[in-house]
């Protein structure tokens, strides 16, 4: 029963960051910017999150400033790419570098250092409730956030306006502009808010997380959350899907490492990644759909 | 992470390229593998460095880059603080090895020291620990305080020195607890400190009641540990000031004798191409920050044992010592040989986690 606790509440914990890091890359990739810098904006978050909720003392503080901090780094992004119209693939790689050396920068005097973490969101008697509570319940607030982003970004980007707008300018930035539609500043505003997520994302590894700042922390995740955009096909459900599976794999492996069973913990530590591009593909198997899903100008530089 | 080491790289550069105040002054350059922090490997590589600087005063200079990947980077590095002038370096991890030796070939007038491997050169030591006789005493501790019988290993890769300390540390645990299971999570990466504590928390979640943390450089094990109430021990530095409540015992490696004496053997002209195998004896490996929650009896055991492996006459790989599969590796008092050691590819009966192959 440990083990089940363990493994959905972990899943939920492990899947906070990856889900709030995912929808804001979601976002920019539906308004045709491919910001390959996650795993830099992430870092940066995290030491930055870390830093600001150390010194203030507040968890909030800490996250605000990785949101602002994320946004910066993405609107550095957004004006080589969109304003100097420099190659999005290669843009984005170099700004996840200059974000990963920010972040051993901003981090550097707090090397190793631990915080209390945020804690538990007080949810009264839901919270003592034998098994379920444990499970679902003993969370902090990030982790409900994160479920609430979900939707909230299925919502804005298939039922809305806005949703609609971001949506044509990712599929044709040229027929958005002959629409009067101001691409440059909507595209500008998809990435800062991916920005912003990915900063957030990263801030809760640190202070939520694994509350200390060790550069490196963040291991790579920003680029899992590039790979589950694509093989979620651009579906805010699948995504979502994925970062769960992701992060609930990603705990069994190491819970059937500590059960003895005898498999090469090799394949194991591979299982995660594995089975998550497994199952996406899997269930994204048919063409025409991600063509109908995949924003048809990502990636590309738009001219007019 | 590339980018700081070359700003830091720069920065070296340009440190030495100050004209020598005095001609006379040994430089030493230290190459470390990740950022010096308060803890952990580094930090420990580091205090050595700053024993040097106690101990000869204004007859050296250090100088050091930290966080450098092993591979082009390290090279580079390490060529580039011989191009400046340095006469002795020390290499901290293991993969710097082939670069450091091939450096070593081309200037035979410099001194390196390099933390584990296997290659020698007439200029070019290296030094390993017997962090195993450690482990043995803190898996007495182990013993003594689990009272679930189960006790968890969070452990990077399956490297030698790492097989070593799991041994070390499961033999001394079975000398004072025989009942005991004994499970392993295989990280499979060196830096991962979110993933560290996630399979410390799965260990706790199958009831192990005392986590061993091996190599961990953050404290991202000690801390889940002090904040759930369950008993850690961790390796390279002393963590207890994150876990003032249930830190079980740390395992430090203290390198400044090594160093020194090296240093000291570069300036006479005495130096000699050796493998330095440092444990309880010389000082180089030791145990701090006892809880004082093991019981009297175990304590006095324990102390035992070091006094007896101080003064040479036990040593925790003694047979007979069965493996997981039941094959007798070490017979009645047959003692581990150190190449052997250097190769270990087995764990001792009643590891549960068999070792990834």
């Amino acid at each position: 029963m440990d083990v089940l606790i363990f493994m959905v509440s972990g899943t939920l914990a492990a899947a906070t960051a990856l889900i709030f890091a995912a929808m804001g890359e979601l976002v920019a990739e539906k308004s045709g910017m491919l910001n390959l810098g996650i795993e830099g904006m992430m870092a940066t978050g995290a030491a930055m999150g870390f830093v600001a909720a150390t010194v203030s003392g507040s968890y909030t503080v800490g996250f605000i400033a990785a949101a602002l901090l994320g946004c910066v780094l993405s609107l550095i992004f957004a004006l080589l790419t969109l304003v100097f119209r420099a190659n999005q693939t290669a843009s984005g790689l170099a700004i996840g570098i200059l974000g990963l050396g920010l972040s051993s920068a901003i981090g550097k005097k707090y090397e190793s250092m631990t915080l209390p973490g945020v804690p538990d969101l007080p949810l009264g008697p839901l919270a003592q409730i034998p098994v379920i509570g444990p499970m679902f319940f003993q969370l902090d607030v990030m982790v409900y956030l994160s479920m609430l982003l979900i939707p909230v970004t299925w919502y804005v980007l298939n039922r809305t306006r806005l949703g609609l707008t971001i949506r044509a300018v990712g599929e044709s930035p040229v027929n958005a502009h002959a629409l009067g539609l101001r691409v440059l500043w909507i595209r500008a505003g998809c990435v800062a808010f991916g920005g912003a997520m990915a900063g957030i994302g990263g801030a809760y590894m640190s202070t939520a997380y694994t509350p200390l700042w060790a550069e490196g922390m963040i291991a790579g995740r920003g680029w899992i959350v590039v790979a589950l955009t694509v093989f979620g096909t651009w579906m805010v459900p699948r995504v979502a899907f994925g970062a769960y599976l992701f992060g609930s794999i990603s705990l069994l492996e190491l819970s059937i490492q500590a059960l003895g069973v005898n498999v090469p913990s090799q394949l194991m530590s591979a299982l995660p990644y594995l089975v998550t591009i497994f199952m996406l593909a899997l269930i994204s198997r048919n063409t025409l759909f991600i063509r109908l899903n995949s924003p048809a100008s990502l990636g590309a530089t738009f001219r007019l | 992470m590339k980018l700081t080491t070359g700003l830091m790289a720069t920065a070296v550069a340009g440190l030495m390229a100050l004209p020598a105040v005095a001609e006379d002054k040994m430089k030493i350059g230290f190459v470390y593998p990740s950022p010096i922090a308060d803890v952990g490997w580094s930090a420990e590589l580091n205090a050595g460095r700053a024993a040097i600087e106690e101990h000869f005063g204004d007859k050296v200079e250090t100088l050091f880059v930290e966080n450098v990947p092993e591979g082009p980077d390290a090279a580079r590095i390490m060529n580039q603080m011989a191009a400046q002038g340095a006469d002795m370096i020390m290499l901290g991890s293991f993969g710097y090895m082939n670069d450091g030796i091939k450096l070593a070939q081309q200037r035979p007038e410099m001194t390196f020291i390099h933390a584990s491997g296997y290659k020698l050169a007439p200029n070019f030591s290296n030094f390993q620990s017997r962090n195993y006789e450690s482990s043995y005493l803190v898996g007495m501790a182990a013993g003594d305080v689990t009272e679930s019988n189960v006790v968890g290993i969070v452990a990077a890769y399956a490297i030698p020195e790492v097989i070593g300390m799991i041994n070390g540390f499961a033999l001394g645990l079975q000398e004072v607890n025989p009942d005991v299971t004994i499970k392993v999570v295989w990280l499979n990466s060196w830096f991962d400190p979110p993933k560290a504590q996630d399979s410390a928390r799965a260990l706790m979640a199958q009831q192990a009641d005392v986590i061993y943390s091996l190599y961990q450089d953050t404290p991202s094990v000690v801390t889940v540990a002090e904040e759930e109430g369950v008993w850690v021990i961790n390796t390279s530095s002393d963590m207890k000031a994150y876990a003032p409540n249930w830190l079980l015992a740390s395992q430090i490696a203290d390198w400044s004798s090594f160093f020194i004496e090296s240093v000291q053997a570069s300036m006479d002209g005495t130096f000699e191409g050796t493998a330095f195998w440092g444990g309880m004896a010389d000082g180089t490996v030791d145990v701090k920050s006892w809880s004082d929650k093991i019981s009297e009896g175990a304590m006095a055991r324990i102390t035992e044992a070091a006094d007896a492996m101080k003064a040479g006459s036990f040593h925790p790989l003694t047979g007979p010592v069965v493996d997981q599969d039941g094959t007798e590796r070490l017979a009645e008092g047959e003692t581990i040989a150190d190449p052997d050691l250097l190769g270990i590819d087995w764990l001792v009966a009643g590891v549960e986690t068999r070792l990834p192959n």
